[in-house]
C-alpha cells in the first residue's frame, strides 16, 4: 500500500512546515494518514486531541487550516501540489 | 442517478446536484475512474460497482441532464416554488423550481461510547472512504465492530488490501436472523452474498466494542470489547482488551433528513424508530412538487435506492408533463412490485440489525456526547435534574448539545434518547424532528451569503 | 404548592427574575410555563445587557440599575452564567458621524453612563480587525454579556432553593378574580390560588392578560440572529455602526439601524439587529440574513471568510410605545405585568422585577416607574 508514487501522480505539500507526498486524488485526511499524522487538531474547551472521525465530512473533527483558510475538513479536500496545511488551533484563530 | 436518468428518459430536463465532487454518492463513493482495474479488486464487490460505474457514464453522457459536482447546497425553502441556493465553484447560486427528486441519502449511525473521541476511533464509512477512495489502509491494526450488513464489506475490504483485522464483531446474534428466516429464504441471494464475506473473515456475534482507551501519545491503543447480551447489556467478567490503532464502529444509518426538514415535509417513523420522510406509492412527499427516494424514505441500500429512484424521477417527470397520476402508475407496476419486495427485505435487515437500548449502559458520566461542543453525559443529565430543562430543546439552550460545526448531525439522535430515557419516556419523531431543524445545511461563509445569488438557468 | 403567595407566569429571563426578588423577600412563588425553562424569546435572546443603545429617559434609569444588578446577583447565586463586563463600542467611519452621535453621548453621561472616546488607534487597539474604515468610536464599558437561558436557570434553581416552585408544561388557561381582585389561576391540569400574580409571558403577554379579562396591547416583533462558527478573539465588544444616526438634534437618535456584531466566550460571531430596523416577517427570510450579513462585512472585514453555522429567529415583544410593561394592570387588582421589553429583556429584566417586588411589597421602587406603567394604554383612548 505505501510504495513509491510514479512522478506522474505525486503530489507535494507541507504540513506545518513538514514536506509530505501522496498521491493525486486521495484526501488529505488520506494524505495526512499516509504520512503518520492522526491527531488533527486539539479541541477548544479541553484541548483533547481529534483525528479524522466520520470521514465524509459531516462531524467537522478534521479541521485544518489549508493555505490559510480557516475551518477546512480534510477528509473532503483532496491534497493538490503546493498546498500548506496547518495545524488548526482550537476551531480557529485568526 | 437513477432518479435522473429515469425523468430524463421520461422527456424531462434535468439538474442534477452532487454535493461531491464526483457522481456517486457514499455508497459509490469511489467508483475508479477508468475500469475496474484501477485498485485492488474485490470479487465480491465486481459486480456491483460495474452498475455503479454504468450508471455514472449514462448520467454523464446523457443530453437532458446537467450535472454539477462540488454543489453545496446551503438553503432549500419552499413558498411559491421551491427554492434551492447553492454554492459552485465558491459562488452562491439559487435556483427555482416546481419539481424537485430529494434522495440525501444516509450518514454511518454513531452512538456514544467512553473513548470515541480518540484519534483513531472512526466510523466503518471513514475507513472505506479512506480504502476505496484514497487507497489508504486506515491503520495497522484495525477493530470492526458495531451493528449491520455493512461491516462486512468494510472489514473484507480492509483484509484484501492487505491490512490487519485484529477483530470483528458484530452486536446481534444468529438468533436474530432465525426468527426471520422466512424473509431470508425468499431474499436468498442477498444473504449469499453477505455470506460469502464470511468466508474470508470471521466475525464474533454478540460482542461490543464497548470503550477506547488511549496511549500516551493521546491517539488509540486499545478497545474493551465485551460479551453483550440481546438487550446489549455487557456480561460480566466478558470484557478483553484488544491492541489496535482504528477501530471502525458504526450501527447502521442516519437518514440526512435536513434538506426535508427545511421544505417543510412530513415524516413518519421508520423502522428503527427514526423519522423518515412519508411518501406514497410513486415516492410523492407531502408537497406534490417534491419527491423523495432512497434512504430518507427508510434504510433500505442500494438496490431498493435505485428503484425507488425510478419510481420518483419518473413520476417527477410525468407531473410535469400533467400525466394523471393513475397512468404513471399503471406503467410503474413492476417496479412497484420490486419495491415492495426489497422494502420487505430492507425493513427486515433493520430490524434484524436494530439497535437495543443497553448500549446507554456502556456510558459513563464523563463520556462525550456532543462532539463538537465537548458536552458530556453527566452535563446533559444534569441539566434535567437541577436546571429545569424537560425536553431535548431545553438541554440543547442550557447544555449547548448539538450546537456545534456538525448541528448535531453526529450527536443529536443518541442526545434525544438520553434524554428520552432520562426522563423514562421514549423519544418520539418529534423529538428528533426538532433535534435536527438545521436552515443552513452546510457551511457558508459571510462573504458568500452576502452576495447576489446567481440565479441559475439550467441547460 | 396549590396557595403561594404569588403566582409568575413565564419561565423566562424576566419571570425568573421576578421569583428571584419575591423569594428572596419571603414569599413562596409559583412559577408557571406552558413550555419549558426559557422556552420563549429568552431561547433566542443574545445575551445583551446594554446601556449604549438606550435613549435619555426611563429606560436608561432602567437598564443602568439593571445592568448592576445582574452583577450583584452574580454574586449572590454564583456566575454560572457567563456573565462578563465585556464592554460595547459605536464605531463611525466619518468624524461627522461621531459628532451627530456626540450630544446623545454626553446626555447619556449625565445620566449616569461611562461614555469614552476613542481615537484612531485607540479604538483598532480594542479592535484590530474592525474594518480601517472606521475613524473612531464610543466605548461603554458598563455593556455587557450573559447567557441568557442559564441566566434564567440559574435564578430560578436559586428561588427554587429559597422554597420556589415550578411547573412546566403547564399552560394557563384561565384567570379568575372576584371582587378583591385575582384570585386563582387555572391551568389545564391545576388549579392555584393567589391574590398577586404577575404577567410574565413576554411575546404572550397579551393573552395572558386577555384570559384575566384584561387588555395589554403586547406584539412580537421577529428578529433574525446569525451564528458564526467559532472565531475566537475576532470581535472581542459588542460593536455597532453610528454612521446612520439620524435626528441627534431632536433627542430622537436611533442608534439600531445597523448590524450589531458581537463575539461571544464560545468563540461564535452573534450578529442581529438589536432594535429590528429590518423587520421583515416571514420564515427563514434569506434576503435578511443577506443583508445582517453584508452590513456585518462592512465592519468587519475577515467576517467574509468566516462560515456561517446556523441562523435563527426570536420574536421580540414590544408594546406600541416601545417602553416595557412593569406595574399593576390598570382595571384588575393583583395583577401585576412585567414584559414588553422588546429586544432588551434581559438586559433590563432583574431592575424591572426589583420595581414589581417593591410595588408588590409596599416599598417605594428605586425610581419612578409611572413611566412603564400598564395604566398608560388606559390614558390614550
Amino acid at each position: 500500500m505505501n510504495s513509491v508514487i510514479p512522478p506522474e501522480k505525486r503530489v507535494t505539500f507541507t504540513f506545518d512546515g513538514k514536506t509530505m507526498t501522496a498521491i493525486s486524488g486521495q484526501t488529505l485526511a488520506a494524505a495526512l494518514l499516509r504520512n503518520g499524522i492522526r491527531t488533527l487538531r486539539k479541541t477548544r474547551k479541553e484541548s483533547k486531541p481529534r483525528g479524522l472521525f466520520c470521514g465524509i465530512g459531516i462531524c467537522f473533527d478534521c479541521l485544518v487550516v489549508i493555505n490559510g483558510q480557516l475551518n477546512q475538513r480534510a477528509c473532503i479536500v483532496e491534497v493538490r501540489d503546493g498546498l500548506i496545511v496547518e495545524t488548526q488551533d482550537g476551531v480557529g484563530s485568526s | 442517478m437513477s432518479a435522473a436518468l429515469a425523468a430524463a428518459d421520461a422527456g424531462a430536463q434535468v439538474l442534477l446536484l452532487e454535493s461531491n465532487l464526483r457522481l456517486g454518492g457514499q455508497y459509490w463513493r469511489h467508483l475508479p475512474e477508468n475500469g475496474l482495474n484501477s485498485w485492488a479488486g474485490q470479487s465480491a464487490l465486481q459486480s456491483d460497482y460495474q452498475k455503479g460505474f454504468l450508471l455514472r457514464n449514462r448520467v454523464s453522457s446523457n443530453p437532458n441532464i446537467e450535472v454539477l459536482c462540488g454543489a453545496q447546497i446551503w438553503s432549500a425553502t419552499s413558498e411559491d416554488s421551491v427554492t434551492v441556493n447553492f454554492l459552485y465553484d465558491g459562488v452562491s447560486h439559487s435556483f427555482e423550481t416546481q419539481s424537485l427528486v430529494l434522495a440525501t441519502g444516509a450518514y454511518d449511525r454513531a452512538l456514544p461510547f467512553p473513548g470515541w473521541d480518540i484519534p483513531g476511533v472512526m466510523t466503518p464509512g471513514a475507513a472505506q472512504a479512506l480504502l476505496k477512495g484514497s487507497h489508504v489502509l486506515a491503520g495497522k491494526k484495525i477493530v470492526v465492530a458495531g451493528t449491520g450488513p455493512f461491516l462486512l464489506p468494510v472489514a473484507n475490504g480492509l483484509v484484501q488490501a492487505g491490512g490487519e483485522v485484529v477483530g470483528h464483531f458484530e452486536a446481534q446474534r444468529l438468533r436474530s436472523w432465525i426468527s426471520h428466516s422466512r424473509i431470508a429464504v425468499r431474499n436468498f441471494h442477498k444473504v449469499f452474498q453477505g455470506m460469502r464475506y464470511l468466508r474470508l473473515i470471521r466475525q464474533e456475534r454478540g460482542f461490543a466494542v464497548v470503550s477506547a482507551h488511549a496511549g500516551v501519545d493521546g491517539q488509540l491503543e486499545f478497545v474493551r470489547v465485551a460479551k453483550i447480551d440481546s438487550d446489549f447489556r455487557i456480561k460480566n467478567g466478558s470484557e478483553r482488551k484488544i491492541y489496535c490503532d482504528v477501530a471502525a464502529v458504526g450501527w447502521g444509518f442516519t437518514p440526512d433528513l435536513s434538506i426535508a426538514h427545511s421544505l417543510g415535509l412530513n415524516f413518519i417513523e421508520g423502522q428503527d424508530g427514526y423519522p423518515v420522510v412519508a411518501v406514497d406509492a410513486l415516492q410523492r412527499t407531502s408537497d406534490p412538487r417534491i419527491f423523495a427516494a432512497g434512504e430518507i424514505t427508510g434504510i433500505g441500500g442500494s438496490d431498493l435506492s435505485l428503484t425507488e429512484g425510478a419510481i420518483a424521477g419518473r413520476a417527477a417527470a410525468d407531473r410535469l408533463q400533467n400525466i394523471n397520476p393513475t397512468v404513471t402508475l399503471k406503467s410503474l407496476s413492476r417496479a412497484r412490485t420490486l419495491r415492495l419486495r426489497q422494502r420487505k427485505f430492507a425493513n427486515t435487515l433493520v430490524k434484524i440489525y436494530s439497535v437495543k437500548d443497553g448500549w446507554r449502559s456502556w456510558l459513563t458520566p464523563e463520556t462525550i456526547i456532543c462532539r463538537c461542543e465537548e458536552v458530556t453525559a453527566e452535563t446533559l443529565k444534569e441539566s434535567l435534574v437541577s436546571l429545569g430543562a424537560t425536553n431535548s430543546r431545553s438541554v440543547k439552550l442550557l447544555t449547548r448539545v448539538g450546537m456545534g460545526a456538525c448541528q448535531g448531525r453526529i450527536c443529536s439522535r443518541a442526545a434525544v434518547e438520553i434524554i428520552a430515557a432520562e426522563q423514562k419516556m421514549k423519544a418520539t419523531v418529534e423529538d428528533h424532528i426538532s433535534a435536527g431543524n438545521r436552515p443552513i445545511f452546510s457551511p457558508i461563509t459571510l462573504g458568500q451569503l452576502a452576495q447576489e445569488p446567481i440565479a441559475y438557468d439550467a441547460l | 404548592m396549590k396557595n403561594p403567595d404569588a403566582i409568575v407566569i413565564g419561565a423566562g429571563v424576566v419571570g425568573a427574575a421576578c421569583a428571584l426578588e419575591l423569594s428572596r423577600a419571603g414569599m413562596k412563588v409559583l412559577v408557571l410555563d406552558r413550555g419549558s425553562i426559557a422556552s420563549g424569546t429568552t431561547g433566542s435572546g443574545e445575551g445583551n445587557i446594554l446601556v449604549s443603545d438606550k435613549e435619555v429617559g426611563p429606560e436608561l434609569d432602567l437598564a443602568l440599575r439593571s445592568r448592576n444588578k445582574w452583577f450583584e446577583i452574580a454574586d449572590e447565586i454564583g456566575n454560572e452564567f457567563e456573565l462578563e463586563p465585556k464592554g460595547g463600542i459605536v464605531v463611525a467611519k466619518s468624524n461627522q458621524g461621531l459628532s451627530s452621535l456626540k450630544i446623545l453621548v454626553e446626555a447619556q453621561k449625565h445620566a449616569g453612563v461611562i461614555a469614552d472616546e476613542v481615537d484612531r488607534e485607540e479604538l483598532h487597539d480594542l479592535e484590530p480587525y474592525l474594518s480601517h474604515e472606521f475613524e473612531s468610536g464610543i466605548l461603554y464599558s458598563q455593556d455587557a454579556q450573559c447567557q441568557p437561558m442559564m441566566a434564567a436557570a440559574q435564578m430560578l434553581k436559586w428561588a427554587k432553593n429559597r422554597g420556589a416552585h415550578l411547573e412546566v408544561g403547564a399552560k394557563v388557561i384561565s384567570i379568575e378574580s372576584d371582587s378583591q381582585g385575582v384570585s386563582s389561576v387555572f391551568t389545564e391540569k391545576e388549579t392555584y390560588y393567589s391574590r398577586i400574580v404577575i404577567n410574565a409571558a413576554g411575546t404572550w403577554a397579551g393573552e395572558i392578560a386577555a384570559l384575566a379579562g384584561s387588555k395589554l396591547p403586547i406584539s412580537p416583533r421577529k428578529g433574525f440572529i446569525l451564528v458564526t462558527h467559532p472565531a475566537p478573539n475576532v470581535v472581542r465588544h459588542k460593536v455597532y455602526d453610528a454612521d446612520y444616526v439620524a435626528n441627534v438634534a431632536s433627542g430622537e437618535a436611533d442608534l439600531q439601524s445597523s448590524a450589531v456584531v458581537e463575539g461571544t466566550r464560545s468563540g461564535t460571531i452573534l450578529i442581529g439587529a438589536s432594535r429590528e430596523r429590518v423587520g421583515f416577517d416571514s420564515s427563514l427570510n434569506i434576503s435578511v440574513l443577506r443583508i445582517l450579513a453584508a452590513q456585518a462585512i462592512e465592519i468587519f472585514p475577515v467576517l467574509a471568510q468566516i462560515p456561517l453555522l446556523r441562523a435563527y429567529h426570536g420574536f421580540r415583544p414590544y408594546a406600541p410605545d416601545h417602553v416595557p410593561v412593569i406595574g399593576e394592570d390598570a382595571r384588575l387588582k393583583g395583577l401585576w405585568h412585567c414584559a414588553g421589553h422588546e429586544g432588551a429583556g434581559i438586559g433590563l429584566a432583574p431592575a424591572s422585577a426589583d420595581i414589581i417586588a417593591a410595588q408588590i411589597l409596599g416599598n417605594s421602587t428605586f425610581m419612578d416607574a409611572t413611566p412603564f406603567s400598564p395604566r398608560r394604554f388606559e390614558l390614550v383612548k
